[in-house]
């Protein structure tokens, strides 16, 4: 046996576990995977829908303005069959390099996907599908919610421990009209 | 998922395909080029008879496998390559254990704990169990069935390449969504998901499974058209046996994974197959366990061939009965191919199937129960020889006893709704899998040592450590899960209910028990490497195949 030949494999073996270590737990730095704390909810309706997010209206992808630590809760209703993402980063220019989260949404008409997400940040944020990068795109300005500031230990403060969850629902079996009420949204 | 297909993204991926393929240009000048340097053995013959002459000489670890492709240097490169695979993966066992010490997520946080529970879980089955079986067949089936005709180099070659590029897609990958791809988690490409990059796990096991299916073949055709005439099948080796059993196993149900995953990424792009809004969730469930529990026999039936090898030599007689032997392989097979909707019990497959597969499940007790008291027959009517690798062996029995007990347990519809989802789960394969698929790897290890390193002992008080502080961590450990399990402890979470505290930490114990167990055994390895040469290289599992 070469001479060579243990101490390599010796040395490959622990540079490999060790490395391979490192890389597991070392965590992304650019963004926080955990939702921030948030004291109260916000509903937000959301159609996936080729046109724009709000497609049978005037304005079809609005500005949200929403603030800091209230958790929104991203009601996406699939529309037109096709693909498509719900991608939020921060800046006015669409990326995906640090997105905030991204979610695919199913080509099924009629699912529905839940996102929940608080922002700790304020700041102008883009929304936007991938797929659709020219029509379904929208800002989302958070503003510093007021709440969090001296007297935030007056309101009682949730702590997501785990990371917000995403779910999906199926409502492919309820009748359109009951749930295509597109003034619910804004 | 994201699709960021910029120019200069293309300019750069194409410079490194560029670079890659350039890359095994040379790698295949230099194989060729080590193949002239063998000399008298080799250069004068027509490579493929040189790969048999090579196949069946004893071999050295060396790093020299990588540039050969003979069945003998292939199994090298798999020994190391799912050996370093085995400690990747136990280190990030230990890591998970430690952190466990506390019932609040201690040092690590749920995101990291999750990337280590994937990484553990898929590189423990599809590195360490998958690997160290191909690269145990590839090295001993040459002369277990004194091999003619060599005839596979450069296949065999691209599938271990394929593995090991597999491998690497699962380290980087980082994903969160377990070893079986729990949907549709895994396809939610965020970090809160199943992790940005959890469609490259899907990737990298999709290629091992590729190698191995392959590699099946290849062992099919070695034993059944390229073994020496003076074999037959009824005298062939039990272990050539238990070969031809997993290869079947594996050929007969890989595919459906390698299917499903290969909808899986498809999903990331359109999701249309495996969607709760069609109702088709389950499906991957259902393919993936058609595979996910073969797998976990594939990580057995080769062990349980090479104790059947092994323990006729530490005892000084023949094997107690090799026709049973041979059956209960046989029946291994089909059985275990009958029993996979055991892991899907509380998936709502419905009542009448639920008991189908328990009923299966129950049946495939008894190959095993076979094979077991085949070799505790062969230790009654011999002189056992308590050698180390006879140690682990009769560890790797007793585990095997515990395991499989507690499987059959976990088989029971109404047990199964208590204790899913519980560390009892855990402790039935960990029992398994650290006793007997790792217990045996490694006591087969020790058997080849010699001549592994070319005429060295290994170093025995060492050894013997090694095998006390394996089997006693194993035993702690999974034997806290098993009881902290029945009394309901949950698996997979980064932290606990005060009230388990004692199981886990007790557990942790065991965890690094076991951890420095393994590390003497590295330690042993270079220690003994450097002895002297003292012995011949001869070993009980190969003979030099001189016809
Ligand atoms: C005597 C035969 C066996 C029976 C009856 C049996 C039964 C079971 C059952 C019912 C489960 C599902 C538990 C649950 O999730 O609720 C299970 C899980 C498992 N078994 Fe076995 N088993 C047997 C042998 C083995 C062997 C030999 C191995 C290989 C080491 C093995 C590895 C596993 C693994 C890895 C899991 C867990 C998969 C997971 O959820 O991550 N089993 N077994
Ligand atoms: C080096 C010693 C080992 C240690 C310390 C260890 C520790 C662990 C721990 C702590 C877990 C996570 C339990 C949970 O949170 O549910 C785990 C899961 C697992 N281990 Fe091991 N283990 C070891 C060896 C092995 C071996 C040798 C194999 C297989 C060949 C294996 C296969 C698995 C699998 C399949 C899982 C389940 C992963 C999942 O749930 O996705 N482990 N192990
Ligand atoms: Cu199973």
């Amino acid at each position: 046996m070469n001479k060579a030949t243990p101490i390599a494999l010796f040395l490959v073996v622990l540079l490999a576990a060790g490395g391979s270590f490192v890389w597991f737990v070392e965590q992304p730095s650019s963004t926080s995977n955990y939702s921030a704390t948030y004291n109260s909810t916000k509903e937000i309706v959301l159609y996936a829908n080729a046109i724009g997010w709000n497609y049978n209206s005037s304005n079809p992808n609005p500005t949200l303005y929403e603030k800091t630590h209230v958790l929104l809760e991203f009601k996406v209703i699939e529309q037109d069959n096709l693909p498509h993402t719900l991608t939020v980063n921060p800046g006015t220019n669409e990326s995906t390099s640090n997105d905030v989260f991204n979610v695919n949404i199913p080509a099924v008409t009629g699912t529905i996907v839940w996102l929940n997400w608080s922002f700790a940040n304020p700041g102008t944020y883009t929304y936007w599908c991938e797929v659709h990068p020219t029509t379904m795109v929208g800002r989302l300005v958070i503003n510093a919610s007021s709440s969090n500031g001296t007297n935030a230990s007056a309101v009682p403060t949730m702590q997501p421990q785990s990371p917000s969850l995403v779910s999906y629902s199926n409502s492919i079996y309820q009748p359109v009209s009951s749930r295509d009420a597109n003034d619910e949204v804004w | 998922m994201t699709l960021g297909l910029t120019f200069e993204l293309a300019v750069f991926g194409s410079f490194i395909a560029l670079l890659i393929v350039m890359g095994f240009l040379l790698y295949y000048f230099a194989v060729d080029y080590k193949r002239n340097l063998l000399g008298e053995v080799s250069s004068a013959l027509p490579k493929k008879e040189s790969n048999t002459v090579l196949s069946r000489m004893k071999r050295e670890l060396s790093f020299s496998a990588f540039m050969m492709d003979d069945s003998k240097s292939i199994g090298i490169r798999y020994l190391i390559t799912s050996l370093v695979l085995f400690f990747i993966a136990g280190l990030a066992g230990i890591g998970m254990r430690i952190s466990l010490w506390f019932p609040v997520p201690s040092f690590l946080t749920p995101v990291q704990y999750n990337i280590l529970l994937t990484a553990h879980g898929t590189l423990m089955l599809y590195g360490w169990a998958t690997g160290s079986i191909l690269g145990m067949a590839y090295y001993l089936l040459p002369s277990s069935v004194k091999l003619k005709n060599d005839s596979f180099g450069v296949v065999s070659s691209i599938m271990y390449w394929m593995f090991l590029v597999g491998s690497l897609f699962i380290i980087f990958s980082k994903s969160t969504a377990t070893w079986y791809f729990y949907y549709p988690l895994v396809d939610q490409l965020t970090a809160i998901g199943g992790g940005q990059y959890s469609f490259a796990t899907l990737i990298g096991v999709m290629l091992i499974l590729i190698a191995t299916t392959v590699s099946s073949v290849i062992f099919l055709r070695m034993i059944f058209f390229d073994r020496d005439p003076s074999i037959r099948l009824s005298n062939m080796s039990l272990f050539a046996w238990s070969v031809v059993s997993t290869a079947f196993l594996i050929i007969a149900s890989a595919p459906v994974s390698i299917i499903a995953n290969g909808f899986l990424i498809y999903d990331n792009i359109n999701p249309i197959f495996f969607q709760a809004g069609n109702g088709s969730a389950l499906g991957y469930a259902i393919m993936f366990w058609y595979w996910g529990h073969p797998l976990v026999y594939v990580a057995v039936i080769p062990a349980f061939g090479l104790i059947y090898e092994m323990l006729p030599r530490f005892t000084g007689t023949k094997i107690y009965s090799y026709k049973s032997g041979v059956l209960s392989l046989l029946m291994l097979m089909i059985l275990s191919g009958t029993v996979w909707g055991h892991h899907l019990f509380n998936s709502g497959l419905g009542t009448v199937w639920d008991l189908i597969f328990s009923t299966t499940s129950f049946i495939v007790a008894v190959p095993s129960a076979i094979s077991v008291f085949n070799w505790i027959a062969t230790m009654w009517v011999g002189r056992v020889k308590l050698t180390v690798p006879m140690m682990f062996i009769i560890n790797g029995i007793i585990d095997f006893i515990i395991g499989g007990v507690s499987g059959v347990m976990l088989a029971d519809v109404g047990a199964n709704q208590l204790i899913h989802g519980t560390y009892a789960v855990t402790s039935h394969f960990h029992f398994i899998f650290l006793g007997l698929t790792t217990g045996v790897a490694f006591a087969a290890i020790y058997v080849l040592f010699p001549t592994l390193s070319g005429g060295r002992n290994y170093n025995v008080p060492m050894a013997k450590v090694h095998f006390y502080l394996s089997t006693i961590g194993t035993i702690v450990m999974s034997g806290f899960w098993l009881v902290g399990g029945f009394a309901g402890m949950p698996r997979r979470v980064a932290g606990y209910f005060g009230i388990f505290q004692t199981y886990q930490d007790a557990a942790a114990v065991g965890g690094v028990i076991l951890g420095i167990g393994f590390l003497i055994f590295l330690i042993n390895f270079l220690y003994s490497a450097y002895k002297p040469v003292e012995t011949n290289t001869s070993n009980i599992l190969e003979e030099e195949v001189t016809s």
